[in-house]
């Protein structure tokens, strides 16, 4: 599902060269749901940015659901990343000034879907998520749970292959984070979306199916 | 691929995060587009008015004046020949030059215009009156003119013109110096005499009131249109002769043509008469008659002083169907200076047209002044929205949104400014035009000394140019889009990994 092979990435700081990843090599399964973990800096955001074409190695190819991310052009790349990849964020990302139901049907919108459409899917979706009574409320309305939880609905609007989450529960309490957590791992097996998750959190990992654990650029 | 209603629904969802700056911008570009706006609309129907209605009652279009030559040498600058002889001399129009343009196919008439002054004939001893006192369109040179043929007849008692003859007998009375009405006496002066009048007197007598706000004519009541039937008769009574001023002319005179400025064209023979009548009356009154020159000096620049029977300027009246300007062109070719219609007209309109372009440069460099501030704020607000959406744009390139796509979001930002504000600006500048067009046409209204005046003056001069208005609102739209390139671009150009990084 995705190939990772002899990936390099570096950039500049100031005035001095960061390898944020060295010579990497990584193999997901499709269906899988892995946990990346590691210190801070030590590369693993940047190894979800590479996954979802966000970023180009300096080295190396990215091969995602038979696509090298390499070659392909902005227009490509962009409706590689809204039909394949579904986000969720540690500090969410909904824009406020839209209602839960329009935030997690914004993926739809940049794949030209009419309204119509586009509510009723992201109302199915939110109801299944228990958020039948938040339909209308914007995020600043919403518990921390409940905004991931429309965060993983606008991730999962698009039926992509792959969801990318990075520190889903870095912004929730113990509990919530565990309610999130389950509710991937739910996603994982009911519709084998594949999911590859960034985390410092023990437990979360613990339902990843495997641990990736990465150091200073390479893995462990 | 963003659906075209999606853009939209995103555009002015972005633009009302900033309403205050929007709403600013918004109205700065409507600020410059009421100035555009007003000026043009005021401006083209001041034009249309004055082209349709004032110039057109100048000069008839059967009608050729002509005026005593130019030389060319009297217009070159000083520098150019201070002391340079004229090599053509000005020559006056004459009884001869009358009588070869008679002679000429198409021609009607060729005489010179004779001033016609009413006068009584007691009145020969003094000095003429003048006839400004007599403001009057006849009636179907109004027609000619005005469309609403039931105002005109409705107003018509107060304007006609009647050019007349009678046979008078008077008789000179040497000692007094002063020529008498003698209806019984045998000795009858010059065997006939011309009488012109303007107008039957009792037709000045106002019967309708111009209504200004209700604007229609309303008929007078009996009892004052007898009071000022009392009124003027006694006022004639000083002035003229009762048994002219109640005498109801026969009409033979024929008009050959009418100008403003209390001219009246008549046949030459009449013309004749008239002027000898005039001359007559002149004499007697001045005891002082004119010197003859027999002298004929040229002046440097080709001039001299025109001698008895040489007129400075002449008429031309051309046969239906002929070609006037062939002719007009044949007159010039005399060395005579000629003004027709068409040429009147297309002249006043050049010039005015030049005016206009004057004044519409000045109101659209201002408009433009104005628009290009406005896109300025068009420009700081789009910046501002894409700074303040840094995280947005980060989140929308995750989710698939293109380059492309978010260049367009922010040049559709920019461009919904400028558009609802050319809209808006549009709208506004229309409502005032048309309030000016109110108050101007009211103001002129309420000006006018004659009834009839009112019927040149049109409901509005407002005009609405429906392909200046679309241009307008493309170029609006061309120009918010140049204002909104460039943060648009920065828009696209945002790293998405940077914007939602968080510290």
């Amino acid at each position: 599902m995705i190939h990772l092979e002899n990936i390099s990435v570096e950039y500049r700081l100031k005035s001095e060269r960061v390898q944020a990843l060295r010579n990497l090599n990584l193999h997901v399964r499709e269906g899988s749901f892995e946990a990346i973990m590691g210190p801070s800096g030590s590369g693993k955001t940047t190894l979800i940015q590479l996954i979802a074409g966000l970023l180009t190695p300096t080295a190396g190819e990215v091969i995602v659901s038979g696509e090298n991310l390499s070659r392909l052009g902005d227009e490509k790349i962009s409706s590689f990343r809204n039909r394949t990849i579904g986000f969720v964020f540690q500090f969410f990302n909904l824009p406020n000034y839209y209602t839960a139901v329009d935030n997690a049907a914004l993926p739809l919108v940049f794949a030209g879907v009419d309204e119509r459409t586009r509510r009723l899917r992201a109302r199915t979706l939110l109801a299944e998520f228990g958020l039948q009574d938040r339909l209308d409320h914007k995020p600043d309305q919403l518990s921390g749970g409940e905004a991931q939880r429309v965060a993983i609905a606008r991730a999962l609007i698009n039926n992509p292959k792959i969801i990318l989450a990075d520190e889903p529960t870095g912004n929730l309490d113990r509990d919530t984070g565990g309610h999130v957590m389950e509710l991937l791992q739910k996603i994982n097996r009911e519709r084998g979306v594949t999911v590859l998750m960034v985390t410092h959190d023990e437990k979360a990992a613990g339902f990843a199916q495997r641990i990736i654990r990465i150091e200073k650029g390479e893995l462990v | 691929m963003i659906r075209r209603r999606d853009y939209l629904l995103l555009t002015t969802q972005k633009l009302a995060l900033r309403k205050k700056r929007a709403v600013f911008a918004i109205i700065s570009v409507a600020l410059g587009v009421i100035v555009v706006v007003t000026a043009n609309s005021l401006l083209e129907g001041v034009r249309d008015v004055a082209v349709k209605t004032i110039w057109t009652e100048e000069i008839d279009p059967d009608l050729i004046r002509v005026y005593a030559g130019e030389n060319p040498y009297e217009l070159l600058p000083p520098e150019e020949g201070p002391k340079q002889k004229a090599k053509k001399r000005i020559e006056y129009l004459s009884e001869a030059v009358f009588d070869e343009i008679r002679g000429w196919p198409g021609v009607e008439a060729a005489d010179r215009p004779v001033v016609v002054q009413p006068v009584s004939v007691n009145g020969f001893d003094k000095r003429p009156r003048g006839v400004s006192e007599f403001q009057g369109v006849p009636e179907p040179m109004l027609l000619r003119y005005i469309a609403d043929r039931a105002l005109v007849t409705a107003n018509s008692n107060a304007i006609p013109l009647v050019v007349g003859e009678r046979n008078v007998r008077l008789r000179f009375d040497e000692e007094r110096g002063k020529l008498e009405s003698d209806p019984g006496g045998e000795k009858a002066w010059l065997g006939r005499e011309v009488m012109i009048l303007l107008g039957d007197n009792y037709a000045r007598i106002t019967r309708f009131q111009y209504d200004y706000n209700k604007r229609e004519f309303k008929p007078l009541s009996e009892d004052e249109v007898v009071s000022q039937h009392d009124t003027m008769e006694r006022n004639f009574r000083v002035q003229y002769d009762t048994v002219v001023f109640n005498t109801t002319l026969t009409l033979k005179g024929r008009i050959v043509g009418f100008c403003p400025g209390n001219k009246v064209l008549i046949p030459l023979e009449t013309a004749e008469l008239c002027e000898k009548w005039i001359n007559q009356r002149n004499r007697l009154a001045s005891r002082n008659p004119a010197r003859e020159t027999s002298e004929v000096i040229y002046g440097e620049r080709g001039r001299r002083t025109p001698k008895t029977g040489e007129y400075t300027e002449g008429a031309v009246l051309v046969k239906k169907g002929a070609n006037i300007e062939a002719i007009a062109k044949r007159i010039e070719e005399m060395g005579f200076s000629v003004v027709t219609r068409a040429r009147m007209f297309e002249d006043q309109a050049r010039a005015f047209d030049s005016s206009m372009r004057i004044v519409k440069k000045v109101a659209f460099a201002f408009g433009g002044l104005i628009l290009g501030l406005a896109c300025g704020l068009v420009w700081s607000t789009t910046s501002k929205t894409v700074s303040d959406s840094r995280t947005d744009i980060g989140l929308f390139r995750a989710l698939g949104a293109t380059k492309r796509e978010i260049r367009r979001l922010f040049l559709g930002e920019a461009m919904l400014q400028g558009v609802l504000g050319t809209v808006v600006g549009m709208v506004l500048g229309w409502g005032l035009a048309l309030a000016i067009s109110h108050w101007v046409i009211g103001f002129a209204r309420r000006s006018i000394y004659e009834p009839e005046e009112a019927l040149l003056i049109p409901n509005s001069i407002f005009s609405m140019n429906l392909r200046f208005c679309l241009l307008l609102i493309g170029g609006a739209a061309l120009v918010s889009l140049l204002a909104g390139l460039l943060p648009a671009n920065r828009a696209a150009n945002v790293d998405p990994v940077k914007a939602l990084k968080r510290e």
